[in-house]
């Protein structure tokens, strides 16, 4: 039976095949593309930093953060401030939250029957983009981030500004989605004590508990996180084995016969990104012993989001203690980039996952450009002999309501998957 | 209060003008006031199978996005659900520059992507029939106080003065040059702008599109605390039926004058201003602003 998917930025069809009453295989389908890298095709490099944020309405910020480190990559040799790699930083983190809010209030709650909560995804959400907006003048669709820094002087004002948004942030997060303090829900290593409160998180997990879905869309147990930084260790793991390395000539883009997604491997293994794997890398203490009980099930993709939440606010006020507003913002390159011909990459982590960007420049001009999202790698159709991460998180399952709340914990994005 | 009924339908675009609006202050007053038959994130009453299939009831059209004749949503051209609702509502507002004019994905994997009533700035007849309930509040993303209050109007029936590419007066006979903070600088003809500075106008070498862009950016300002010429990133000309140009970040000048003047000013005006501003050194505007 064909099931289309909706509210996803876009839609996808799931054509589940049945056995014997359970899920024996999904075909997930895009069934559209916008070609934005063909778009890209001969333009100035610089051009890019305007049509790439445009891949996608809800995580833009990240397109934009991946083309510049893309392109900076194209370089020998370039300076950026420590004050422009904190700004970037800060900024793409208020949109991971910023995203996660919506995630949270606006596609998790209904798939568990409650109410969509559109005010207070809206609150927090607006919160964070007055946060991005003070640096990079509005969101979403700034390009603010350019070859060399950062477009913005900042001043303690601002500062004083973003800290009050990341501040009221924290409390409605305590208030609403926790019900305990930020500080103790970090430190918290054990899932019973999560469901111990009255909050919209704990909420849900009762939910999981009662309906007995603690072990509910299972997977690989392999992950990926491809865009290290200041907090999150890129590297990769399958069950304990953690491995750093991670050439980019493994990763491998494939077309899909059925779908205009393009799918994504490394080393020909589909791996998991988001923020399940950016926890297993870090060894977030309650998302370890989420996993431990209940492997990647649905119950520990949920709490992991929910945690990246409050660990991203946290770490989002420590950068902001680092910041030292005297420095410069921009350095010019020493070369103009329509000299540079060279090919480049830029990895971040995205909302959803891993982000890549790959440039090949010729003489400033765009030669090649291909874009890799986050749910090319979760949402890859693969074959009923190999899977993708989220076909496999399905099979076996009785309904296929239950697999749409499944496929949806990866937090689909439909318009970045079909770029 | 009786709730407008309102149906939003994404087309070829990024959702962009969806997650701009989710930036409204007011959405509890708006929500109040109007109800989405369906919606790309809010949840309704309705799925879009319902759209395509069943007679809803329905006051206003809003479709953000390009369209294209293969483009399909819930298996059915978007073309033909827009024209099954057009019929029946009041007015149909083209939310973004894409919807407005075609947008950013032309010349990507559809090769006939256009606005509803314009490509680019030419008039087409994919939906001539409909001309008239036409509103464009164009911008990549739309700003949501435009959206919202272009709305409001429509629901107190009152008559809005469009412009020759049907956007509201009211936010787009201004430009995006009106209310920026480094005005002095495009004033004084101050052309030394680097990146990084709260200084300077980005006009002269940074291919801002600012004073010959219609919108009104630095007057109601982005998510209520900035905009992008403020923060020091130059106008990408995001309301106008040539966005996106090429060439963003820098100024295409013949003979050292910027090809692009000032909305309504010709080139010997904007010339025999420069010279004089040019005869003149303003300290102030050449050190920092905010100096030891």
């Amino acid at each position: 039976m064909i099931k289309l998917i909706e509210k996803i930025e876009g839609e996808a069809t799931l054509d589940f095949n049945f056995k014997d009453e359970k899920i024996e295989f999904v075909d997930i389908k895009f069934n559209s593309t916008r070609g934005v890298e063909n778009i890209l095709k001969g333009k100035n490099a610089l051009d890019a930093l305007v049509i790439n944020p445009r891949v996608c309405g809800i995580c833009g910020h990240a397109h934009l953060i991946a083309t510049v480190k893309a392109l900076e990559s194209c370089y020998k040799d370039i300076k950026i401030s420590k004050k422009a790699e904190i700004i970037r930083e800060l900024t793409l983190n208020f949109e991971l939250i910023h995203n996660h809010f919506k995630w949270f209030y606006l596609t998790l709650f209904p798939l568990f029957g409650f109410k969509q909560e559109v005010l207070k995804a809206s609150y927090a959400s607006q919160l964070m983009g007055k946060a991005i907006a003070t640096f990079g003048g509005q969101y979403p669709h700034t390009s603010y981030a350019v070859v060399g820094g950062v477009v913005c002087d900042v001043t303690s004002m601002d500062i004083v500004k973003i800290h009050s948004y990341i501040d009221e942030t924290i409390k409605f997060f305590e208030k609403n989605v926790i019900d305990v303090d930020v500080e103790k829900f970090i430190l918290c290593d054990n899932v019973d004590m999560a469901l111990n409160s009255e909050g919209d998180l704990p909420k849900i997990l009762k939910e999981i508990y009662e309906k007995e879905w603690l072990e509910l869309g299972k997977s690989y147990d392999r992950f990926i996180v491809f865009g290290g930084n200041s907090y999150f260790k890129s590297g990769k793991s399958h069950k304990t084995r953690v491995s750093k390395k991670l050439p980019f000539e493994y990763v491998k883009e494939e077309k899909n016969k059925s779908s205009y997604a393009k799918n994504v491997s490394f080393k020909d293994k589909y791996y998991e990104v988001g923020p399940l794997s950016r926890a297993m890398l870090k060894k977030i203490p309650l998302i370890k012993d989420s996993h431990r009980r209940y492997g990647d099930s649905i119950l520990s993709r949920i709490l992991a989001r929910v945690c990246e939440m409050a660990q991203l606010l946290n770490h989002s006020k420590a950068l902001l203690k680092e910041l030292d507003i005297s420095e410069a913002s921009y350095i010019e390159p020493q070369v103009d980039i329509s000299k540079i011909s060279a090919s480049g990459v830029g990895a971040v982590e995205a909302a959803r996952g891993s982000l890549i960007h790959k440039v090949e420049l010729e003489e400033g001009k765009i030669k090649n450009y291909e874009i890799i999202t986050p749910t090319q790698w979760n949402l890859a159709g693969g074959s009923r002999e190999n899977q993708g991460i989220s076909q496999k998180a399905m099979v076996g399952l009785k309904d296929e309501k239950i697999a749409e709340l499944v496929f949806k914990t990866f937090d689909v994005c439909s318009v970045c998957t079909t770029h | 209060m009786k709730k407008l009924k309102v149906l939003w339908l994404s087309a070829l675009s990024c959702n962009g003008n969806t997650h701009a609006f989710f930036n409204y202050p007011n959405l509890e007053y708006f929500l109040d006031n109007f109800e989405f038959i369906y919606h790309p994130v809010i949840d309704s009453e309705y799925s879009l199978e319902d759209i395509v299939c069943k007679d809803i009831e329905c006051d206003i059209l809003l479709v953000e996005g390009g369209i294209s004749d293969d483009f399909l949503r819930a298996n059915t051209p978007i073309l033909d659900i827009i024209k099954k609702y057009a019929k029946k509502v009041k007015k149909i507002v083209s939310v973004g520059t894409c919807a407005s004019f075609g947008g950013i994905f032309k010349g990507g994997a559809y090769n006939d992507v256009t606005g509803l009533f314009f490509d680019e700035e030419k008039k087409i007849d994919r939906l001539e029939e409909f001309r008239d309930k036409a509103i464009n509040v164009s911008g990549c993303p739309v700003h949501p106080d435009i959206l919202v209050n272009t709305l409001f109007s429509i629901k107190q029936e009152l008559k809005l003065k469009l412009d020759n590419l049907l956007r509201p007066k009211e936010y787009f006979a201004y430009s995006i040059h009106n209310g920026c903070t480094r005005n002095e600088y495009f004033e004084y003809k101050v052309d030394n702008h680097k990146f990084g500075e709260l200084e300077g106008c980005m006009f002269y070498e940074h291919g801002c599109q600012a004073p010959f862009t219609h919108g009104s950016c630095n007057k109601i300002l982005w998510n209520e605390v900035n905009s992008k010429t403020r923060a020091g990133l130059p106008c990408m000309g995001c309301t106008e039926p040539s966005f996106p140009r090429e060439n963003l970040f820098s100024t295409k000048k013949n003979m050292g004058i910027p090809q692009e003047l000032p909305l309504g000013v010709n080139k010997r005006t904007y010339l025999t201003l420069a010279g004089i501003t040019k005869a003149f050194t303003i300290e102030r505007l050449q050190k920092k602003l905010i100096d030891d």
